[in-house]
């Protein structure tokens, strides 16, 4: 099942997600936008897989919704971080620096 | 799996319109902000919403998967399992039909007993807080005896003592005639109903006030039996009365269906215990003396073991107890409507279980060989899924599923077989009882929730024992090695079939043994002669002795008795034991008081001397035995020998109404020849007559008929009914004298059921199994015959495959029968029983192995010959 575009690293949608979850709830579009904001458009989730992404989070335990007024003045489903969820992303964060430490020591010096 | 998947995984199972709602809500607002935000940016409105739909990419197949994270895969794999398992059965229907056929006929059989034993063990009564209630019991004393609490004592009891909320109490099995028709009666104190808690399910139950001492109330409550019994459910029955001896008593309450009043069974109805006389006129008099039972509900809190020892500590001071022998002391036992007794009423069924479990054994292993024969194919089948991908989990849990659904159709089937069984039984059972033994009241027991669990689980004990057990083994192969057809080495099951063949005729040896047994010894106990004349005579008890007058007054007149006379005890009680001292001996003895004609009536022929002249019935004269003369007077002739009786006053057959012996020394006038009896009482033990009138309190009488005696007992019922219509039971001689054979002749029909669905189970299994083996070796048996093998050698090497295990079997199944024979002969309560049930009959058990030698080599004869009438070049052109 493909998380997240070919241009992202596998895995890392998961990631980005929780990461941008973390300091509030936001809604499905909120989280695609606030990744390309922050990233100056150069991530760009896959908004089609986006939602499964969102759904097998929610399965897991990780992030949980809430359906609340949106800005539009319609219902939106918003996401925030579960306490296990926080837990995970403090993991893959980790993971997440271990690898790209390394890989930017092999860009160095290989 | 956490909690919150948990939840959104039953949302969208339980809710699944809703979660697709809200899941098209989420996708619709993202497009809709995505068009809002091309508008801010300043593309035109119509064009937004596309760029923003193209950005977005196909709406359904992300929706699609959404859903696959929901995770109701656990549902969708059952629902695959299951139409695995039921393509797999259709596949193979007739194995799957022999199996639950099978597994169900056992299961069935299994559970008539158990549906029995669940009304004695498991059916506790419906009445709240049941766990608090005990009967008060006084242990049995050295004499074996039961001293039972009295009214008084009762009543001191509840007011001296604390440790009920309530008591009240009972006296139960009152088996009184009433409008001319036997009916079980339980006597109860007027709060027996408030103690119990239980309320009526029509009009009102017993009061306190009913049971006024000075004035008790002519007022009764059926039970939903007696209801349906006396007065078949009618609506209108509060007000209508019965007849008691004579004394109307007016229905004021019907109990709801279900309550047992804390018995197995319901009486028919209950009565204030003051009206004791009315229902029981031999009581009038000694009503305090009378024993009763005492029930109590425990306070709250109350712990049984304290409640005793308040309990005893009363009765060691309370006045008139007998403190002779303190190391008895009061017991508390639970009452729930079980039988107390759980333990020795698991002994009393236990080899009934054993005898009908041997059926779902044998039906077991037909299963397991089947399976074993099948497994071969199916370790492919398992091999292939193996290969493919599948993990093993996931087989197993196919399997599962798999025996499950055999299993509840197989708790089905039992469930059908079991209430053929118990009411094909009764039907067939009922209309062969004596009408004259008693109003025998067998409802077939109904099925309740526990009968239907033990089908269940029973189902899949058998089921996964003897199904998955091969299937799980098949799942350890290796798919490689399985699908070129090369089988693991666990998988050949020659010797787990030889073994289990063997089993199954052990088993049906041992039931048909059991059955010869019976049948043998029914006919044997027909031809015994009691060595009195049984075919014309009738017993007639005498309950009423007020009554007692206008009854003989009737009798002698009725023009249906030939002949009548008193006895005491009657012809089937236990005869009175005495000290008899002559001038050579002085030992006990029993005696037994008649009348002049009693000789007469039962054809007993007086051998030397005379009998009792007419004017002799209460004159110092005795008649005895041959055999009793040989042992009292050795050396001479008894006829005109004096002999003294003292009534034992310690004989366990004392009674403390019995009449008094009319002098001590009574002069031997005649010898009568000695009477066998009949051999499931003991009257034979009565050697010495003395002689008694239809006058002497407490005596019977016994009388020849004219014509069919079951045609003139009903004529005498319905006459001396009208004179007490609580009179005792009438019985012919006749169906005292075909008991013995009539309970032989039923234990052998159980048996030869059980023992013949036992045979006809091996042999099909035996067939099956021969069949299947001569078609795998098909092959084999071509290259022996091409070799110049003889159709002959090849029978010969089919029925040796059978040989083995049916010798084996048979030689278990007979030393296991006389082993179990041995046993029950060395039990000492089955000693009576050995004179009637010769248990090591050599006829019976050669006739029983004969016959099933004779079955299993039918069963081989069919493979066997066609496995010699093979063709061995088209055999080998096969290959």
């Amino acid at each position: 099942m493909p998380h997240a575009t070919p241009d992202l690293l596998p895995g890392t949608a998961d990631l980005l997600i929780l990461r941008t979850l973390q300091t509030e709830a936001l809604h499905g579009w909120a989280i695609a936008e606030r990744i390309q904001q922050i990233s100056e458009d150069v991530l760009q989730i896959n908004q089609g897989s986006l939602y499964p992404a969102l759904h097998r989070l929610e399965h897991q335990g990780w992030i949980e919704a809430e359906w609340a007024v949106s800005e539009l003045g319609r219902r939106a489903k918003y996401y925030q971080l579960t306490p296990s969820g926080r837990r995970q992303l403090a993991v893959e964060t980790r993971d997440w620096e271990r690898m790209s430490h390394a890989i930017g020591r092999v860009m160095k010096l290989a | 799996m956490n909690l919150l998947d948990l939840k959104l995984r039953a949302r969208a199972l339980f809710a699944p319109k809703r979660v697709e709602r809200e899941l098209d809500e989420e996708l619709s607002f993202h497009i809709e902000r995505e068009t809002q935000k091309l508008i801010e940016q300043g593309v035109a409105p119509a064009d937004a919403r596309r760029q923003a739909l193209a950005r977005f990419g196909p709406v359904p197949l992300a929706a699609d998967e959404c859903r696959d994270q929901r995770g109701t895969a656990f549902i969708d794999n059952t629902i695959r399992d299951l139409s695995y398992a039921l393509r797999t059965f259709a596949r193979a229907p007739l194995a799957s039909f022999t199996i639950v056929a099978t597994v169900g006929l056992g299961l069935g059989i299994v559970t008539v007993v158990f549906s029995m034993l669940n009304i004695f063990l498991f059916r506790i009564d419906i009445v709240p807080d049941i766990h608090e209630m005990f009967v008060v019991e006084r242990p049995r004393d050295a004499n074996d005896e039961w001293p039972r609490f009295t009214r008084p004592q009762f009543e001191a009891m509840a007011r001296e003592t604390s440790v009920f909320a309530g008591m009240f109490a009972e006296m139960s099995d009152i088996d009184t005639r009433v409008d001319g028709r036997m009916m079980a009666i339980t006597l109860v104190s007027g709060n027996a109903f408030q103690v119990m808690g239980v309320r009526p399910a029509m009009g009102r139950t017993l009061l306190p006030a009913d049971d006024d001492r000075a004035a008790p109330q002519p007022v009764v409550v059926l039970s939903d039996r007696g209801w349906e019994r006396r007065f078949g459910r009618d609506p209108k029955v509060l007000g209508r009365t019965i007849i008691v001896n004579g004394a109307p008593h007016e229905v004021v309450g019907v109990m709801p269906p279900g309550f047992r009043g804390l018995s197995v069974s319901a009486p028919d109805l209950w009565a204030p215990l003051s009206s004791l006389v009315e229902f029981r006129p031999i009581h009038r008099g000694r009503e305090d003396r009378v024993g009763i039972g005492i029930i109590g509900r425990l306070k709250p809190g109350m712990a049984a073991g304290a409640a005793r020892a308040q309990l005893d500590a009363w009765e060691s001071q309370s006045a008139g107890a007998a403190t002779d022998d303190r190391s008895a002391r009061i017991v508390l036992v639970p009452k729930r409507g079980t039988v107390p007794q759980p333990l020795e009423a698991l002994v009393v069924f236990s080899p009934l279980f054993f005898s009908f479990g041997l059926i779902l054994m044998i039906g077991c292993a037909n299963v397991a060989n089947l399976l074993l024969a099948r497994g071969m194919s199916r370790q492919r089948e398992i091999g292939i899924r193996l290969s493919l991908g599948a993990s093993r989990r996931r087989i197993i849990r196919q399997l599962l599923t798999e025996s499950l659904l055999l299993a509840l159709a197989a708790a089905a089937a039992g469930f059908v077989v079991s209430r053929i069984a118990i009411d094909g039984t009764l039907a067939a059972l009922l209309p062969s009882i004596p009408p004259d033994i008693g109003n025998i009241n067998i409802a077939a027991p109904p099925a309740d929730w526990r009968v239907v669990m033990f089908l269940i689980v029973g189902a899949v004990i058998s089921t996964a024992s003897f199904g998955l057990m091969p299937a799980l083994q098949a799942t350890r192969i290796e798919p490689a090695r399985t699908i070129r057809g090369e089988l693991i080495k666990d998988a050949r099951p020659g010797r787990a079939r030889t073994f289990l063949i063997g089993l199954q005729v052990a088993a049906s040896a041992l039931l048909l043994i059991c059955s010869a047994v019976f049948l043998r010894s029914a006919f044997a106990s027909a031809t015994v002669d009691p060595g009195m004349r049984t075919a014309d005579t009738v017993i007639i008890e005498i309950v009423n002795e007020p009554k007692r007058a206008a009854m003989m007054e009737a009798l002698s007149s009725d023009p249906a008795i030939v002949e009548m006379a008193a006895t005491w005890p009657d012809l089937l009680g236990f005869p009175r034991g005495a000290l008899v001292q002559t001038a050579e001996v002085k030992r006990t003895a029993a005696y037994k008081m008649v009348g002049p004609e009693y000789f007469g009536v039962l054809d007993i022929p007086i051998v030397r001397g005379r009998n009792f002249a007419d004017h002799e019935r209460a004159a110092p004269v005795a008649v005895i035995s041959e055999t009793m003369a040989r042992t009292l007077f050795p050396s001479s002739d008894a006829v005109g020998q004096v002999l003294q009786i003292d009534a034992d006053p310690n004989s366990p057959t004392r009674r403390d109404d019995e009449p008094s012996l009319p002098a001590r020394a009574f002069t031997v006038v005649g010898i009568s020849r000695d009477v066998a009896g009949f051999r499931i009482t003991d009257m034979s033990d009565a050697g010495i007559f003395v002689p008694a009138s239809t006058d002497t309190p407490r005596s019977s009488v016994i009388a020849r008929v004219n014509g069919d005696p079951e045609l003139a007992r009903q004529r005498l019922l319905d006459r001396l009914t009208i004179i007490d219509p609580n009179m005792g039971q009438i019985l012919t001689m006749r169906t005292m004298a075909r008991m013995e054979t009539y309970f032989l002749t039923i234990a052998f029909w159980v048996t030869l059921v059980l023992g013949a669905l036992a045979l006809a189970l091996t042999v099909s299994g035996l067939f099956s199994v021969l069949s299947y083996l001569v078609e795998q070796r098909t092959k084999e048996i071509g290259v022996r015959m091409a070799l110049g093998a003889t159709s002959r050698n090849v029978t010969r090497l089919i029925l040796s495959q059978t040989a083995r295990p049916v010798a084996f079997g048979l030689l278990a199944g007979a030393g296991l029968a006389l082993a179990l024979a041995t046993l029950l002969i060395a039990l000492p309560a089955a000693g009576a029983i050995a004179d009637i049930i010769k248990v090591t009959d050599p006829i019976a058990y050669a006739g029983s192995l004969l016959v099933i030698v004779a079955a299993c080599l039918l069963a081989a004869a069919i493979p066997a010959s066609r496995a010699s009438r093979l063709d061995p070049v088209q055999t080998l052109r096969q290959e």
